[in-house]
């Protein structure tokens, strides 16, 4: 309980701080990440009925404070209102990771789309509402279809335990279904991932960064644990249903990220790729090794897409950088972002010694060891055709020369220096040692 | 012994070289020099230490992974320790042979950081991390030929680095199944645990490295990369990566699966057959001095693959023989190549002509080198050809010596492209171009053709280690 009223407490506390100390309402926020960083640490969960921590929930939820901790620092004047939705962020994460009800699942499903929404819409320009509007009108109608596949599936299960629901026949097959495409939406898994490419690349980045990595990591996470009995009943709808949209998301994901000139678009698309990826240990959930691909690639991926987006935050903030034509030639203009950048690129495309690439090969060889191993060579493939776009993105930041008349010089502020430090370590240390989620998630 | 830090050194040191060097640039050379330097007296050093069974030498296990069978293990044998050396050596003589290269403080760290995964590659015999240190030599590999490179350096990197990449997938599918098959990683136990091979495993990885040594239909990456990277990074290129490809399919395709690859022989012997006179046609046809030489060095790559397919210990020894020849002869030949072009800023040898009367030193190493790659006696080529076709007659019979037709065609694109480039009548060009080399580049190329000579004098020291590299199949 203490670490969901550190945050929530201090998501109040901050907005009086607005007004002239912002630097005050940040050290709040810090400390109370800190605090609830360190509570889990200890291994105190939520201590309620219906929660549990576990230490692969215990390692999650720490990485995730840490990236929002992270990403709060960055934040700059005008950003300042997410600084309380960030820590809501926060508490929820932790409530749909510890969770072991369904009913609270839905419920804290939702509580997280309604905080999205917010955040999407919190700064205010044409722009960024027009981005905010598509994710709720998209985000409400993936309410509808939850709600009645929920509604259909607690007529037939006697309990909400994750361990004891029921998960037989075809009525329930029928509820998960229409559940699943509501929570795909959420996912931004092709076809339901229209919505996520605009709103991605027109909101403020830096919610864009939230939205799409910690937010999404989080409901992949607790869908696996939420559905794993129903996965586990049904083998063979499981393989076809999950890698069928893994496959269609990755590839299009793939494809259009190949065709933008729009950065933000880039990495909106590439975050619907690494969905796909995503969706690859839900099809491999008869590996032992598909819980722990999911959880490696959600660390992995939290770290890097967080950092990308910050970055494009950074220098459309100080630079109007959008394009790829905008961005020709930054390491003469700041090669501390040019370098940040690059490194967690070549991590989402997965070049190893960084996260992205062997959390990648966790999640493949859950696939493989599953007997997946078509679905997952169509897969690798996948990341060799998303190397093209990333490499595409160092070439402008290395290869060419400035355009004249941009900004020559590019500052990083100090928050934003210690943010990105604190995400490379991330994406740095979980590229080089793999035991820690190994032995957490493997029960070991 | 130093194991680990050989890798991961390099790594962490290069950001620092690069920091340092940024008020003072002459330091990144200077300790690039040393670093390579101390790393061949430790690939030296570990040559003397390898136990005297042929076996390998154990030097550590990190970063052990629970529930995986997930470590960096760490053990070489002569095979990899040989090509430690070569390495290092060619690293020194890159170092040299780049001396005046602009914006040196970001260049040679680069040079420095990519000491680490290549040496990872030869050291490691878990094969994950194997795969690991593969894609990561790609890395500064991009930014050398991408930064440093010609006119159209980012379209020829951007292609290697795909093909490298989607290359390398089939094979990381490969080892996920030999994973999936017997639950190890590391090569030793892997051998042991697999019986029977499915065919699959068998071409995804064969796949993966014929990209990277490069064999016909597969090659086109190399001239697009040899041709647009500066004349030294083409060394480290030719010398090292292609050799990267042979070792890999030496190591986990031969002697993890020799039964299997004795049963698909006769594929690699068509495909390297094919490699070798396919692009020694090409080199005929070609005028580009450099796509003359990378064509060379693919044909040459072509009897590596026939002298592996031949699963013997003659054919063996004879293709590791070929790859250090191939990393010797080539190399000089790519050095001389980018600086014509730097001298005179054409590529084609029709426009020079007559270079021998102003730069007599470096064209004589130049036809030297070429005659090594027509396979002259009393040079290197001479002993690499010839040991690969004796060992191939005696694998698969007469008809496998159609492969001295490659000989052939290599005598008639050297000797076309010398009598073109260095003998005919001096070209405006040239007579309006100044010869002048520094005098570390020169000394490099003075060091190759010293070893071009001696190790075709004298093949016995060459011998010996592949001897001790290649003992489990049967040896003198």
């Amino acid at each position: 309980m203490g670490s969901l009223i550190i945050l929530i407490g201090a998501g109040l506390l901050v907005p009086l701080f607005f007004k002239g100390h912002m630097i005050i309402a940040k050290y709040i926020a810090a400390a109370a990440f800190a605090a609830a960083a360190f509570n889990v640490y200890m291994g105190n969960g939520i201590d309620l009925p219906y929660f549990v921590l576990t230490p692969d929930t215990q390692l999650m939820e720490i990485v995730v404070l840490i990236v929002l901790a992270a990403t709060m620092m960055t934040f700059s004047g005008f950003e300042r209102p997410l600084i309380p939705q960030t820590l809501f962020v926060g508490a929820a994460s932790l409530a749909i990771l510890e969770t072991n009800n369904f009913l609270m699942y839905i419920v804290l499903f939702e509580v997280i789309a309604i905080i999205s929404y917010v955040l999407a819409a919190n700064i205010r320009s044409k722009l960024n509402a027009e981005g905010a509007i598509k994710m709720f009108i998209a985000g409400a109608t993936a309410s509808g279809f939850i709600l009645l596949g929920f509604a259909m599936f607690s007529m037939i299960t006697p309990t909400f335990n994750y361990s004891e629901i029921s998960v037989h026949g075809n009525f329930a097959l029928v509820a998960f279904g229409i559940m699943l495409a509501g929570i795909f939406y959420k996912m931004t898994v092709v076809p339901m991932h229209g919505w996520a490419a605009d709103t991605y690349a027109q909101v403020n980045h830096a919610a864009a960064a939230i939205l799409s990595a910690t937010i999404k990591v989080v409901i992949a996470v607790a869908t696996f644990k939420a559905f794993y009995l129903f996965m586990a009943a049904y083998p063979t709808t499981t393989v076809w249903l999950f890698g069928f949209f893994a496959i269609i998301t990755m590839t299009l994901g793939n494809f259009m990220a190949l065709f933008q000139k729009k950065i933000a678009k880039i990495l909106s698309f590439s975050s619907i790729a690494h969905a796909g990826y995503m969706l690859l240990p839900f099809a491999a959930v008869a590996s032992m090794y598909s819980y722990t691909g999911l959880i490696y690639l959600g660390i992995a991926y939290v770290f890097m897409q967080t950092s990308v987006f910050l970055i494009l935050n950074d220098l459309r903030r100080e630079a109007h950088i959008k394009t790829l034509e905008d961005i020709k030639g930054l390491y003469k203009k700041s090669p501390l972002h040019a370098l940040f950048f690059t490194i967690q690129l070549l991590s989402l495309a997965g070049i190893p010694l960084l996260a992205g690439f062997i959390s990648k090969a966790v999640a493949f060889y859950a696939g493989v060891d599953a007997g997946l191993w078509p679905l997952i060579l169509i897969a690798a493939l996948n990341s060799a055709l998303s190397l093209g776009y990333y490499l595409w993105v160092i070439k402008h930041i290395y290869f060419d020369e400035p355009v004249a008349g941009t900004h020559a010089k590019i500052t990083m502020t100090p928050g934003s220096l210690v943010g990105q430090l604190i995400l490379l370590a991330g994406t740095i240390y979980f590229g080089i040692f793999a035991a820690p989620v190994f032995s957490t998630t493997l029960g070991l | 012994m130093m194991s680990v830090e050989l890798i991961f050194g390099p790594m962490l040191l290069a950001p620092f070289v690069y920091f340092i060097s940024r008020g003072a640039e002459w330091v990144a050379k200077w300790v690039a020099l040393t670093l390579f330097i101390g790393l061949l007296a430790i690939s030296v050093d570990m040559y003397q230490a390898l136990p005297a069974d042929g076996g390998f030498l154990f030097l550590g296990e990190f970063l052990r992974v629970p529930g995986f069978d997930f470590a960096l293990t760490l053990q070489v044998d002569a095979l990899s320790v040989i090509m430690l050396i070569l390495t290092a050596a060619l690293s020194i003589l890159v170092v040299f042979s780049s001396w005046n290269e602009k914006h040196q403080g970001a260049y040679f760290s680069l040079l420095i950081f990519f000491a680490g995964p290549i040496f990872g590659v030869f050291m490691t015999t878990n094969l994950l991390w194997f795969f690991i240190f593969w894609e990561l030599v790609l890395v500064p590999m991009l930014f050398l030929v991408g930064y440093w490179g010609g006119e159209r350096r980012v379209y020829a990197i951007i292609k290697y680095f795909l093909y490298a990449h989607f290359g390398s997938v089939f094979m990381f599918i490969g080892f996920f199944l030999i994973y999936q098959q017997t639950g190890h990683w590391d090569f030793m136990t892997v051998k042991e645990a697999m019986i029977v091979t499915p065919a699959l495993i068998w071409w995804f990885m064969f796949v993966g490295f014929a990209v990277e040594m490069p064999l016909f239909p597969f090659h086109t990456w190399l001239p697009d990369a040899h041709v647009e990277a500066p004349g030294s990074i083409s060394v480290l290129l030719a010398g090292i990566l292609l050799k990267m490809g042979a070792y890999g399919l030496i190591r986990f395709v031969i002697e993890m699966m020799p039964v299997e690859s004795r049963h698909f022989a006769i594929y690699i012997v068509i495909i390297g057959l094919a490699t070798t006179l396919f692009a020694g046609l090409l080199a005929i046809y070609e005028k580009h001095i450099k796509k003359i030489v990378a064509y060379s060095s693919i044909s040459h790559m072509g009897l590596v693959a026939v002298a592996i397919a031949t699963v013997s210990y003659d054919g063996l020894s004879a293709a590791l023989y070929e790859m250090i020849g191939h990393a010797i002869v080539i190399s000089p030949l790519f050095i001389i190549a980018g600086w014509l072009h730097h001298k005179t800023h054409t590529w084609y040898v029709d426009e020079m002509g007559g270079i021998m009367q102003k730069a007599p030193y470096v064209s004589a190493i130049f036809v030297l080198a070429g005659m090594a790659a027509l396979g002259l006696p009393g040079t290197m080529g001479f002993v690499g050809e010839l040991t690969i076709i004796v060992s191939a007659i005696k694998e698969f019979g007469p008809w496998i010596a159609v492969i001295a037709i490659g000989s052939l065609i290599a005598a008639g694109y050297v000797i076309w492209a010398v009598r073109r480039a260095l003998h005919a009548e001096m070209s405006p060009v040239v007579a309006k171009s100044h010869f002048d080399m520094g005098g570390f580049e020169f000394m490099a190329l003075v060091i190759f053709a010293f070893f071009i000579i001696l190790f075709g004098v004298y093949p016995q020291p060459i011998f010996d280690m592949a001897n001790s590299a290649f003992k489990m199949f049967g040896g003198m």
